[in-house]
């Protein structure tokens, strides 16, 4: 406790973020969770063991001919040499698996719902009391093979209120709020009412984060993630050195311009969840995208479905894969990265120990557009496909 | 000195020291003009990290080394417009001393590169003149790393207002329901002046009174105690009339001394006595078309000249214009036209701007321990026929001669 | 240069020398010869021109070489010369002085049957167009450089472009090639296709410009493509018939004159007697009136009819962009008539209930992947991605276009046929699609789209498999040369 303290207070003279692995560094094995201890031993009659010609953990990692074995909707364990206790079934799978995917930005379910702009700063405004459980909106994301999202307030106002991460199938709300949304692009500056200006803006973020309660005081102790909205490159600088100041953990919503940034981004520890790829995208988003991926920022990408077919995701992922992106990280940014950002790292975004048995089945390697969704498994039960 | 030693020290207790690298250039030139007086011929100005080594006559460049025509002083440019429009300012409230530009800075706007090439190495950057007292400037360079804290030269340099009729632009009486926030005063040049009265007597009576100041009558109280400069736009005669009555009238009542420039100050050549009795400093806006400027003010080629026959403090800015010959290395040429020397068209594009907003310790003139700004011309500076070819900031060439 | 011989040249060759709009001046056939380097020149510069240039060679070696869809060949090499496949075989000599590139995978460069890259916006919405306004016109070969930049790494080599989509017809389609400073060679065919777009208005609106109309206004549309294309037959209907009353009439006047010429004194004599006979009778003597004075009389030259009767008689196709199931079928309708006409749908995102009919008349549709969400301003059905795959299935030909709207995406499009494999395209239909099917559609399967002898060499190479993500391309060879080469 004294040692870590004594490291923090370092790091603080240092003035220095500690980044994350740098280019050429392994990818990490996955950590143990701490739903570890609570996993009931296997009873044959709720247990049920997956078998996929190739298993992709989430981590950039995967596995051939591997086994996923799963328990009332959490995984017991996975691997290739995984031992399946005598009576559970075996469910052979022509395919390939992968954790269900996650949309680090999207609108599902919200309607009009998503914008409130009475108020300049809204932190106690949670996502999670706006959206219809069982919107259409959801079912189409979750046929794309995406089975959780990042619900978000729109970047109408300077803070808009908290995001949401949510299943795309039965609504569940995995975590809320998952992270204090902060917009520092020209969206939150009005013309008729407060704030008009960066300066302004900045100067009434400075007054609350300086004295905080509520969810900022949350954000300012580390116990909340933020996401931080930015469009250009300014916004960018600013958000990193707001970040810095007020020592917030979290990530930037707003890839477009950052490729002149990525040593900032790399140093200050925050991820990046990427603006929704268009069809004709700039390839000035791309270049980003391989240029932080190089430097080890973690990764998310954003959807805003229904704006967007819920196929974009993995065709912007598909973009940075032609652009240079080594498609191990593409399928990162996708499922752990992306738990990581959002602060659902122990619940989704992995196929491991005691993590839920969010998976899809793919006919092929899932950075790949011609491979197709063939099944998605929420909780452990077949919500999609695998129609026989 | 003693804080960056102790923060090598720190730096390498910590084991995070950026290998040292000594940059060590040498620049020669066939007139070397240092903004304090002196010309030296056939000499050469040395460079060793960031900062002027060494400024040497008689040295003889080799046929690789930079040689140009002559090397000033970065000039400095305390009217630019290097941020953008209407989001630099905070519009909700027409006073708003507490408001900073410099979160409004976007540093990778083309304009640095052309002002850097232009020979202009640090610039002032202000709040658009939309309120009556908008905010607080920064002096940055025009080059360098992105980042705020490496690239200013000094951060809340002065507090900046207008006056005259800009600040009422926009603005309706509100007669029936107010539809937005600009239903409200000032509407009028009277208006403005009320604001500006208002908001200084509020603090100055507070703090006699003895109450605690908000953040924007901390900002006013700092102007009045002298802490930092007030800089001022007025175009207009009568406008500069009033904000030095306004000085005046603040020092009378016993609040205090508010150091003054008056930024864009076209028809100050009118009544330059009234200048010198407050002390003010004045910044010329480039010389106009036709002679007519911004709010009917009228500007001469002799303006800088009747300026400094009188004593008063001038420096020339762009006032955020792009066009080359609103630029200061031509405006400086105009000045010398309107007959001005070239000493003091110098002076009034380097030393006097450094010296106004208290900068001069680090830049403003070519002198042994200054930060090496360099603006590298092809003749004699400020002669039509001669332009910046080459620039360096903090020991960087940046534009190199030799390419052009 | 326009190769007649290629098209259904049903009303013979007198119809080409009647197709006043067309770039070629006497449409004679031209044979697979080594090409001109540029469009036709006059003899004396041709032979300076023939000695100046020698040939240029490209030998392309392949470690797979994707010859058309379903057909491969390992280990193989290709040698282009002048812009001519002229040489496929395992072991091949490079010749002197040629460049030489290798790679993993080959194949031929990708065809966008439906792009708007390198078209200025006002041309490709403009209003006024009619049918014969071409394309090429408001195509610049030098706008948008970095996206045809862009798209050519991508692995698209040619590109046709449509113009006045907010018009009743829309005008004559371009095919164009991407590669940079082609010059003259940039330009393959400028009157591929007649255009057509039901369903959009020029009147303004809030996008600016363009906007979708309501149901009688489209029934409308469809209705007046059906006259013109009747407009365009009668004219070449009329034609047709005075080529032959003309021919009939040149005989009877050949055959008037062999007979004066046979016996001109006879006929004289007998003249004269008439005139006596005449005389006689006191009456005045009538000439004989011959067939010259009934010549028959040519119809008015109308260069849009043109264009149409060449539509009508199945010459070139014509392209509609239609989206809904209504539009679709009233078009099927319209053309019952007119049986020679080929139609081709960009588009169709409601064709699937139709597909049974579309594969009967065998219209081919273009599909626009184009994965938009649910917030357009058009009101028909988002783009559902599985629709190219059933349309296939259903035997309909399917063709895969980037949507002729946005420049940008173009370079897009092997991952939308990627996406659309991914939704039930089998990948072999896919790969055609970008490639042979798109040039037969297009009347140029006979110079591009495989990689045959004889064809054009517009070849890309890859690391991989042409649809993979990961894909790279590596080198381009466009009319002749290499255009493309890998950034390190």
């Amino acid at each position: 406790m004294i040692l870590s303290t004594i490291v923090t207070a370092s790091l603080a003279l240092t003035g220095a973020f500690e980044g994350p692995a740098t280019e050429g560094a392994p990818l990490p094995a996955p950590t143990p969770t701490a739903e570890e201890s609570v996993l009931q031993p296997i009873s044959v009659e709720r247990a049920v063991a997956f078998k996929a010609k190739r298993v992709f953990f989430g981590d950039g990692n995967h596995v051939d001919d591997g086994i996923v074995l799963v328990q009332d909707g959490v995984i017991h364990s996975v691997g290739a040499d995984v031992a399946v206790p005598e009576g559970v079934a075996i469910v052979e799978l022509d395919g390939m698996l992968s954790p269900g995917l996650i949309a680090s930005h999207s609108y599902e379910g919200l309607g009009a719902e998503h914008a409130d702009s009475t108020r300049p700063t809204m932190p106690e405004a949670d996502i999670a009391m706006a959206f219809q459980p069982h919107h259409v909106d959801f079912a189409k994301t979750l046929a794309a093979g995406v089975t959780s999202v990042v619900l978000a307030p729109s970047s109408a106002t300077l803070i808009p209120g908290t995001t949401a991460v949510v299943k795309t199938s039965g609504g569940k709300v995995v975590r809320r709020p998952a992270q204090l949304q902060v917009v520092l692009s020209n969206d939150a500056l009005n013309w008729n009412s407060f704030p008009t200006s960066h300066a302004g803006a900045m100067a009434e973020l400075d007054r609350l984060f300086s004295e905080p309660t509520g969810q900022i005081a949350r954000a300012t102790s580390g116990n909340l993630p933020v996401l931080l909205s930015a469009d250009d490159r300014s916004d960018i600088s600013r958000a990193v050195s707001f970040a810095g100041r007020y020592r917030l953990r979290g990530a930037i919503y707003g890839s477009m311009w950052a490729e002149d940034l990525i040593d900032q981004i790399a140093k200050s520890g925050l991820g990046v969840v990427c603006n929704p790829f268009d069809v004709g995208e700039d390839s000035r988003g791309m270049r980003a995208v391989v240029g932080l991926a190089k430097r080890g920022v973690r990764l998310g990408f954003g959807l805003d479905a229904p704006n967007r077919d819920p196929e974009n995701l993995r065709f912007g992922a598909a973009l940075c894969i032609r652009g240079g992106l080594d498609s191990k990280l593409a399928l990162k940014a996708m499922c752990s990265d992306a738990a990581s950002i959002a602060g659902v790292e122990r619940r989704i975004g992995r196929l491991e120990r005691g993590l839920d048995a969010d998976m899809v089945l793919w006919s092929g390697d899932p950075t790949e557009l011609t491979s197709s969704v063939v099944a998605v498994y929420v909780d452990g039960t077949l919500v999609h496909g695998g129609g026989e | 000195m003693m804080l960056q030693l102790a923060g090598a020290l720190c730096a390498i207790a910590l084991g995070t020291t950026e290998p040292a690298t000594v940059e060590s250039t040498v620049i020669f030139a066939d007139a070397i003009y240092t903004s304090t007086g002196s010309v030296i011929e056939n000499g050469a100005v040395t460079v060793v990290d960031g900062k002027i080594t060494a400024i040497t006559p008689g040295k003889t460049p080799g046929d690789d080394d930079v040689h140009v025509g002559a090397i000033t002083a970065g000039m400095i440019d305390l009217s630019a417009r290097l941020v953008r429009g209407p989001d630099t300012v905070e519009q909700t409230q027409e006073i708003t001393p507490e408001m900073r530009v410099e979160h409004a800075i976007d540093w990778f706007d083309a304009e640095w590169g052309r002002q850097a090439e232009s020979g202009v190495t640090t610039v002032l950057l202000s709040p658009q003149d939309q309120n009556v007292v908008s905010g607080l400037s920064v002096a940055v360079k025009t080059a360098g790393v992105p980042e705020l804290v490496k690239r200013a030269v000094k951060r809340d340099a002065c507090l900046r207002g207008a006056m005259g009729r800009q600040p009422s632009n926009g603005n309706h009486p509100a007669f029936r329901r107010p539809t937005d926030f600009f239903s409200r005063r000032p509407t009028t040049r009277m208006g403005v002046e009320w604001e500006w009265r208002k908001a200084f007597y509020d603090a100055a009576q507070a703090r006699a009174a003895g109450e605690e100041a908000t953040a924007g009558a901390r900002g006013i109280l700092d102007v009045l105690d002298g802490k930092r400069p007030l800089m001022i736009q007025a175009w207009a005669t009568q406008d500069i009339r009033t904000a030095v009555f306004f000085k005046e009238e603040m020092a009378m009542e016993g609040f205090g001394e508010l150091t003054l420039i008056l930024d864009a100050a076209a028809e100050a050549w009118r009544e330059p006595e009234l200048l010198v009795r407050s002390k003010a400093a004045i910044i010329l806006p480039p010389l106009p078309d036709f002679g007519r400027a911004d709010d009917g003010a009228f500007m001469a080629l002799s303006t800088a000249k009747k300026l400094v026959e009188a004593g008063v403090p001038v420096a020339l800015s762009s006032h955020g214009a792009k066009a080359d010959r609103d630029r200061l290395a031509m405006q400086g040429a105009l000045a010398r036209r309107g007959g001005l020397s070239l000493e003091e068209a110098l002076a009034a594009v380097t030393i006097t701007p450094a010296q106004m907003i208290g900068i001069a310790d680090r830049v403003g003139s070519l002198e042994v321990g200054k930060d090496a700004d360099l603006a590298l011309w092809n003749g004699e500076p400020f002669q039509a026929t001669s332009r910046v070819v080459g620039t360096v900031i903090d020991g960087v060439l940046l534009v190199d001669p030799r390419n052009q | 240069m326009r190769i007649v011989a290629s098209r259904l040249a049903t009303a013979g060759l007198a119809m080409a020398a009647l197709a006043v709009g067309s770039t070629s001046a006497s449409a004679a056939a031209t044979e697979m010869s080594p090409p001109a380097t540029a469009a036709p020149q006059d003899d004396a510069s041709a032979d300076e021109v023939a000695e100046e240039s020698a040939p240029v060679h490209v030998l392309v070696k392949a470690s797979r070489l994707i010859v058309r869809p379903g057909e491969e060949l390992e280990n193989t090499s290709v040698l282009i010369t002048d812009g001519r496949i002229i040489s496929i075989g395992a072991e091949l000599e490079a010749p002197e002085g040629a460049t030489v590139v290798e790679g993993a995978v080959v194949c031929a460069g990708f065809i966008d049957p439906w792009s708007a890259l390198g078209m200025e916006e006002a041309s490709r919405v403009d209003r006024g167009a009619g049918p014969a306004t071409k394309a090429s016109d408001g195509w610049s070969p030098y706008a948008d450089e970095h996206l045809r930049e862009e798209a050519l790494r991508a692995g698209v080599t040619t590109i046709h472009l449509q113009g006045g989509s907010t018009a009743a017809l829309g005008g004559l389609g371009a095919l164009v090639r991407i590669g940079p400073s082609l010059g003259d060679e940039a330009l393959v065919l400028s009157d591929v296709c007649l255009s057509a777009t039901v369903g959009l208005s020029a009147d303004g609106g809030f996008w600016g410009g363009v906007r979708a109309v309501d149901p009688f206004d489209r029934m409308q549309q469809i209705d007046r493509i059906a006259q013109n294309l009747g407009s365009g037959q009668s004219y070449s209907e009329s034609w047709a018939k005075y080529e032959s009353e003309i021919v009939e009439w040149e005989k009877a006047i050949a055959e008037k004159e062999e007979e004066l010429e046979k016996d001109f004194k006879k006929a004289k004599k007998d003249r004269e007697k008439d005139i006596e006979k005449a005389e006689e009778k006191g009456k005045e003597y009538k000439e004989k009136r011959y067939k010259e004075d009934r010549k028959p009389r040519r119809p008015k030259v109308d260069r849009d009819k043109a264009v149409l009767a060449r539509v009508a008689n199945g010459e070139i196709p014509l392209v509609v962009e239609a989206h809904r199931a209504s539009e679709i079928r009233g078009l099927l309708d319209a053309i019952e008539a007119f049986k020679r006409v080929r139609l081709v749908i960009a588009g169709g995102t409601e064709a699937k209930s139709q597909a049974e009919r579309l594969a009967e008349r065998g219209v081919t549709v273009i599909v626009w992947p184009a994965l938009l969400g649910s917030s357009r301003y058009d009101e028909y059905e988002t783009h559902d991605l599985s629709l190219a795959g059933e349309l296939a299935e259903a035997g309909v030909k399917v063709l895969i276009g980037s949507g002729g709207r946005e420049a940008a995406a173009t370079r897009d499009l092997p991952l939308l046929a990627a996406s659309l494999v991914g939704h039930g395209l089998d990948r072999d239909v896919a790969f055609g699609a970008l490639t042979i099917d798109a040039a037969r559609a297009l009347d140029v399967a006979d110079r591009l789209g495989s990689v045959e002898l004889g064809k054009d060499g517009e070849l890309i190479v890859l690391t991989g498999d042409p649809l993979a993500s990961a894909t790279r391309v590596q080198y381009v060879i466009s009319a002749g040369r290499v255009v493309v080469t890998p950034e390190d």
